[in-house]
């Protein structure tokens, strides 16, 4: 057995990963807490008025159909844990619904709101302005980070 | 619905793609199937008790 094994092994090198800068977190946050300011930081003026126009559109549109958003405080028969997925949901607004929250508007746990046509798609209006607005933000975040134009 | 699905398509094509030719092209998409799909449950739910 005079046979030669040659192992061939394959050095296989991990790609560098950059690390994020601190200015596109600050951007996120930013792009979280006033819709559309993230791209507006980044000077990417049409994307701000679109996608930042919508979701303030959106939150008001819900608004004025009486949608309800919703906190910690459960209704009466209904349990606080259920409350925590929409609230993330409507959390997503950012100051639009911290500035709801404090003057509460919105909030109100009332049978005459809740018995208008336009009630639930009012809440579905104000879960999907959130909803929309953390898309904004993570585009807002990539593009700050150099990860897409 | 129609405004629901317009606002949504917005965000979606306005992040979606690379040239703005592409991103109009994917909003317009995204609301015709928005659009599509919403009607085509509504039917099919008029028709279930």
């Amino acid at each position: 057995m005079g046979g030669l094994i040659l192992v061939k092994t394959a050095h296989i090198e991990a790609d560098e990963v950059e690390p994020t800068p601190g200015s596109a977190w600050l951007i996120g946050v930013a792009a979280w807490f006033v819709p559309g300011l993230g791209h507006g930081l980044l000077m990417k003026w049409p994307r701000a008025l679109l996608m930042g126009g919508a979701v303030w559109l959106c939150f008001f549109i819900g608004l004025s159909m009486g949608g309800h958003m919703f906190d910690l405080n459960a209704p009466e028969g209904s349990s606080q844990i259920l409350q925590v997925p929409p609230m993330i949901a409507n959390l997503g607004t950012g100051a639009l619904y911290i500035i709801s929250w404090l003057l509460g508007h919105g909030f109100t746990d009332d049978p005459q709101q809740a018995a208008r046509a336009t009630y639930e798609y009012g809440n579905t209006f104000l879960l999907i302005a959130g909803l929309l607005n953390y898309l904004t933000m993570l585009d807002a975040f990539d593009i700050a980070a150099g990860r897409k134009s | 619905m129609t405004l629901f699905a317009a606002l949504a398509s917005i965000v979606f094509g306005a992040m979606g793609k690379e040239t703005t030719r592409e991103r109009w092209l994917y909003g317009v998409k995204v609301f015709a199937e928005f659009m599509v799909i919403g009607l085509a449950l509504s039917w099919l739910l008029y028709f279930i008790p």
